[in-house]
C-alpha cells in the first residue's frame, strides 16, 4: 500500500467577484511509496502549496480524496508533520521547547534524549536555550525541521522550507536534508518552485502545469546520492524538466510551452 | 516556565498584603473590633460639610461627650447626588437635604418624610469686591452661580428678581458644586454666586468677595435645608428618630444660646466632621450673628407652602404633592419648650 | 561552526548588545554612560518644569495656585497626620482588585470572543456600546448596586479596565498568525490544550499591551471612582481638599502622588513587556 495517494483530487476557490470560481487544482492523481522523497514543482501560483496542504489535512478538496495508508484524509495529524515555509517555529518557545513541542506523552528524560538527538542532528549544539528571535532565518527552519523529526511522524510535508534562506544557506540546507533523510527514511513530499532543488533532492519529481493545474508529468530521478551538480546526466534531467515548463536551460532565450 | 510561577506568588502576595494593610490602617478590622460590633446596631445619617448641617456634627458630638456614644453615625458627602443616592439606596436612612429636594423626591414616590428643619436663613449672594454689581437691577444679564435647580438658593433668586421687577430671562442662572464657587468668583468666570454657609464667607474672609445680600434681607427665617428620614425609620424605629429630632433640637438651642457655644462649635466642628479651617466656621458664625440661625425649626405648613409655589413657578415641582404627604411633625410636639444641651466645653487653659 | 557566522550576521550591530555563543543574548546591564545618562535625562527635565511652576505662580500672583514648595509642604503635613500612607494603601487596595478583576475576567472573555466568532457577533456590539460610558456615569448604578463601601470603587475601576484588556486580547486572537494554528493542530493539541499553550501564548504581547494601557486607565478613574463617600484614597483627598475651602495645595498634591505612582506601575508592567514569553512580540530596539 502506498504511503500517499492522490485519487482525482481538484478544487476550486471563490474568486474575488461574487460567482466566480477559479480552478486550482484538476484532477490529481499520484501514487507515493513509502520512505520516498517526493518533489512537487509548477509555476509559481499554481497550486503546489494548495495540493500539500489538502494532502496534510488542513484544506478539504472540492472534489476527489488525499490517501494516507489507506484512510481518507480529513484533518492534521501528528503522524504527519507540516513543516512551513517560514514563521512555523512557536517564538515564545526557545529552541528545546519548540523541538519538545510534541512530545508531551513522554517522560522528561525521554525529552531530553530526544531533543539532544535532534538539536545535534540539525547542528544546533549550544543553542538549545536560544530564542527563535534571536536566531538567523536557517536556524529557525532546522528546528522547525527538528521539531518535525522529534515526533517521529511517518511522512513530513515540507512547503518551501528553504525559500526564504540565501543561496548558500539553501546549498547548505539541503545537504542536511539529504544526509537526515538517509538516516531516517521517512516519507517526503517537497514542494518548491526551484527546479535544481527538486532535482538535487527527490527520487522523484511531480511536474504541474499552470493554473487549473493538471499533474503533467512524474519524472523519475534515478541519480545517485550525494548528487553531482557537474554530472551530465543531473544537468539532462534538470534540463528535461526545464522543457516541461516551457523554459530554456539559455537564460534570455524562449520556448513554445509544449 | 518558572519566571511565570515567580510572576503569580508576586502578584498573590501582592493582593494579601495590600488588603491586608488596607484593612489595618482603614477598615479598622484589626483594633477596634470591639467598637464596631456595636456601631453596627446604629443608622447612618448623611450630611455635606455645610453650615446648614451643624446641628448634625454638633448633635453627635455633644452626645459623644455626654453619653459616651452617638445616636446616628453620621456619614459625609461631597455633593448633593451621592448624598442623595445614599438616602434612595438605603445606606442613609436619615440625612439632611434640600428642602425642595426632598419635596421632589416625594412626588417621585420615595418614602422620605421631612421630620425637622436644619436651620433658618444661612445663604447669601456674592460678587467680586471689584465688581459694579450694588443692586439685583445690576445683575441684568450677568451670570449667576447656583449649587442645585432644586436648591433654595435658586428660589430665592427667582424671589429676589420678582422683588426687583426682573424676570428668570434677565440673568444667567449656572449649576456649580459650592465649593468650586469661591475659585469660580475669584477667577471671575461667573459675576455672582450664591450657596450655603461657609463658601460665601470663605469670598469675604479672602478679601475678594462682597456681600450683595444676606438671605435674611431678602426672606427672613428662609429655610433650605431640613432633616428628613425614611418612612420606614419612622414605622419600625420611631424611638430613635425621636431621639435624633431631640438631638438635633436640643443643639441648635445650644448653638444659639451664645456666641461662646457657636465659636466652640465652629472648632470642634472644623476639625473632627468637617475638616475645615476653624477660622472659616467661626467668621461665618458670628459676623453678623444672626447671619445662620438654629432656633425655631419647627415644621410650619406656611413656609413650605411658599416653597411649593415658588417650585412650580422655577419648574421644579409639580405640585403634586402638600405638606401632609411630605412631612411628619409629631416629633417637636411645642419648639419652644425644647431645651439646649445641658453641656459646656472644659476650660481649655 | 558556520552556525556561529549565521547568528553574528544576523544579529544588529548595536552597542549595549553582547552576543554570547550558546547563550541568550542579552542588553542588561547596559554601559555605565547609558544608565546615568537614563537618570539624568528625566530628572532634569523634571527640575525645569517645577521651577518653571513655581515662577508661573510667583509672578501671577495667585492667591489659590500652590507653588511647589506649598504641595510639598502638604505633603509633609499629611504624613505627620498619618494619612498619607493610609490614602495611598486604600486607593492602592481598590485599583489592585479592581484591576485584578478586571484581568481575571477580561483575558478569558476576550480568548473566547476572539476565537468563537459567533460569540464575538453576539457580544461585540455590547461591548462597543459599553466602552465609551464614563465610569462617572456609572456611579449612580454603582452606589444603588454596592452601597458606600469598597466595593463600589472597585467595580467602577474594574468597568473602566475590563473593556481595553478584552478588546485588546479579542484583536490579539483574531490577528494571531494562522500558521502557528496549523502547527498546533498538526501535533495534535486538543482544544483546551490549544487555548492554553498556543493561543494565549501567541496573544500574550498584545494583551500586555492592553493591559499597560488598562492599568493607566484604571488609575486614572481613581479619583471618579473616590467621589463616592469612602472616606480615604488619594481621589478621596482631591475631592475633600476641595471642600474644605482653599486647600489646594492638597489638591495638587494629590494630583502629584497619583502621578508618581502612575509612573511607578507603568514601569512595573514595562519589565513584563521584558519576560521571554512577552517580547518575541516587540519589535527590537
Amino acid at each position: 500500500m502506498s504511503a500517499v495517494s492522490l485519487r482525482n483530487l481538484s478544487i476550486r476557490f471563490p474568486g474575488k467577484r461574487s460567482g466566480q470560481q477559479i480552478d486550482v487544482l484538476e484532477n490529481v492523481s499520484a501514487d507515493v511509496a513509502a520512505g520516498e522523497f517526493v518533489c512537487i514543482v509548477g509555476p509559481s501560483g499554481c497550486g503546489k502549496s494548495t495540493l500539500l496542504n489538502i494532502v496534510a489535512g488542513f484544506i478539504s478538496p472540492t472534489s476527489g480524496d488525499a490517501l494516507v495508508e489507506g484512510v481518507r484524509v480529513t484533518r492534521p495529524d501528528p503522524r504527519r508533520i507540516f513543516v512551513f515555509q517560514e514563521n512555523g517555529v512557536f517564538p515564545w518557545l526557545n529552541v528545546r521547547e519548540n523541538i519538545s513541542f510534541g512530545l508531551r506523552a513522554r517522560s522528561k528524560e525521554e525529552q531530553n534524549a530526544i531533543v539532544a538527538r535532534y538539536v545535534e542532528m540539525v547542528g544546533l549544539n549550544g543553542f538549545e536555550d536560544a530564542y527563535p528571535r534571536e536566531l538567523s532565518g536557517g536556524m529557525r527552519q532546522r528546528v522547525e525541521i527538528a521539531r518535525a523529526l522529534a515526533a517521529n511522524p511517518d511522512i513530513i510535508y515540507m512547503d518551501e522550507p528553504f525559500g526564504a534562506l540565501d543561496f548558500i544557506t539553501r546549498l547548505k540546507m539541503r545537504a542536511d536534508l539529504t544526509r537526515i533523510w538517509q538516516a531516517e527514511r521517512k516519507t517526503i513530499l517537497f514542494v518548491t518552485h526551484d527546479i535544481e532543488e527538486a532535482v538535487q533532492l527527490a527520487d522523484r519529481i511531480f511536474v504541474f502545469s499552470k493554473r487549473p493545474a493538471t499533474l503533467q508529468k512524474i519524472v523519475n530521478v534515478d541519480l545517485p546520492r550525494p548528487r553531482d551538480l557537474d554530472s551530465p546526466s543531473y544537468l539532462r534531467k534538470r534540463d528535461e524538466i526545464f522543457r516541461l515548463m516551457g523554459m530554456s536551460s539559455r537564460i534570455g532565450e524562449a520556448i513554445m510551452a509544449s | 516556565m518558572s519566571s511565570r510561577k515567580f510572576l503569580i506568588g508576586i502578584a498573590i502576595a501582592w493582593l494579601i498584603a495590600i488588603t491586608l494593610l488596607h484593612a489595618a490602617l482603614n477598615l479598622h478590622w484589626f483594633d477596634r473590633a470591639k467598637k464596631t460590633a456595636s456601631a453596627n446596631s446604629r443608622f447612618r445619617i448623611g450630611f455635606l460639610p455645610v453650615t446648614c448641617h451643624l446641628t448634625c456634627p454638633v448633635t453627635d458630638f455633644i452626645n459623644k461627650q455626654m453619653t459616651g456614644e452617638s445616636i446616628f453615625d453620621p456619614v459625609r458627602f461631597n455633593g448633593w447626588p451621592e448624598l442623595k443616592e445614599a438616602y434612595l439606596s438605603g445606606y442613609t436612612p436619615a440625612t439632611f437635604i434640600l428642602a425642595p429636594m426632598a419635596m421632589a423626591l416625594r412626588e417621585q414616590g420615595v418614602p422620605i418624610k421631612i421630620v425637622y428643619l436644619g436651620h433658618r436663613d444661612g445663604s447669601a449672594v456674592m460678587v467680586h469686591k471689584d465688581s459694579n454689581i450694588w443692586r439685583m437691577a445690576d445683575l441684568r444679564g450677568k451670570k449667576i452661580a447656583v449649587p442645585n435647580r432644586y436648591s433654595n438658593q435658586r428660589l430665592l433668586i427667582f424671589r429676589a428678581l420678582k422683588q426687583a421687577g426682573m424676570t428668570i430671562e434677565d440673568i444667567e442662572l449656572v449649576e456649580m458644586p459650592p465649593p468650586d464657587m469661591p475659585a469660580a468668583l475669584y477667577a471671575k468666570a461667573v459675576d455672582a454666586i450664591s450657596s450655603g454657609e461657609p463658601f460665601m464667607g470663605q469670598t469675604e474672609l479672602d478679601g475678594y468677595g462682597r456681600v450683595l445680600w444676606l438671605t435674611k434681607d431678602v426672606w427672613p427665617n428662609f429655610i433650605s435645608c431640613v432633616l428628613a428620614v425614611h418612612e420606614d425609620m419612622i414605622a419600625n424605629h420611631r424611638d430613635v428618630v425621636q431621639r435624633l429630632v431631640d438631638g438635633i433640637a436640643k443643639s441648635g438651642k445650644w448653638i444659639d444660646a451664645s456666641m461662646d457655644h457657636r465659636m466652640e462649635a465652629a472648632q470642634f466642628v472644623a476639625n473632627n466632621y468637617y475638616n475645615q479651617n476653624p477660622r472659616l466656621l467661626s467668621f461665618v458664625l458670628s459676623k453678623p450673628p444672626d447671619r445662620v440661625k438654629y432656633t425655631n425649626l419647627a415644621l410650619r405648613k406656611p413656609d413650605f407652602e411658599e416653597i411649593e409655589a415658588l417650585g412650580r413657578e422655577a419648574g421644579i415641582l409639580k405640585g403634586t404633592v402638600h405638606f401632609a404627604d411630605y412631612t411628619d411633625d409629631s416629633f417637636v410636639k411645642d419648639d419652644s419648650a425644647v431645651q439646649p444641651y445641658a453641656w459646656e466645653p472644659a476650660t481649655k487653659k | 561552526m558556520s552556525a556561529e557566522s549565521e547568528i553574528i550576521s544576523n544579529v544588529r550591530s548595536s552597542p549595549d548588545v553582547h552576543a554570547v555563543r550558546g547563550k541568550r543574548l542579552t542588553i542588561w546591564p547596559p554601559s555605565p554612560d547609558a544608565l546615568l545618562w537614563r537618570i539624568v535625562r528625566p530628572v532634569g527635565m523634571a527640575a525645569l518644569f517645577l521651577t518653571l511652576w513655581g515662577l508661573a505662580v510667583r509672578w501671577s500672583h495667585t492667591d489659590l495656585f500652590p507653588t511647589p514648595g506649598n504641595v510639598v509642604r502638604g505633603i509633609v503635613e499629611l504624613g505627620e497626620k498619618g494619612l498619607l500612607l493610609k490614602y495611598i494603601v486604600a486607593s492602592l487596595f481598590r485599583v489592585t482588585w479592581g484591576f485584578t478583576l478586571a484581568l481575571v475576567l477580561g483575558i478569558p472573555f476576550g480568548l473566547i470572543l476572539g476565537w468563537y466568532s459567533r460569540a464575538f457577533q453576539a457580544f461585540n456590539p455590547l461591548i462597543q456600546i459599553l466602552r465609551p460610558i464614563s465610569p462617572i456615569a456609572w456611579i449612580p448604578v454603582a452606589i444603588l448596586w454596592f452601597g458606600v463601601s469598597d466595593a463600589a470603587p472597585i467595580f467602577l475601576i474594574f468597568l473602566a479596565s475590563v473593556f481595553p484588556i478584552t478588546v485588546a486580547t479579542i484583536a490579539a486572537v483574531q490577528n494571531m498568525q494562522p500558521v502557528y494554528l496549523r502547527a498546533a493542530q498538526n501535533f495534535g493539541l486538543g482544544r483546551w490544550e490549544l487555548f492554553h499553550r498556543v493561543i494565549f501564548r501567541a496573544s500574550l504581547p498584545q494583551i500586555i499591551t492592553g493591559v499597560r494601557i488598562a492599568l493607566g486607565v484604571a488609575w486614572l478613574v481613581v479619583v471618579a471612582a473616590e467621589m463616592i463617600a469612602v472616606n480615604s484614597g488619594l481621589g478621596y483627598l482631591i475631592i475633600d481638599a476641595r471642600n474644605a475651602g482653599k486647600r489646594y495645595d492638597l489638591v495638587v498634591a494629590g494630583m502629584v502622588m497619583i502621578g508618581l505612582i502612575g509612573l511607578v506601575l507603568d514601569l512595573l508592567v514595562r519589565q513584563l513587556e521584558k519576560l521571554d514569553a512577552v517580547r518575541w512580540g516587540y519589535a527590537r530596539r
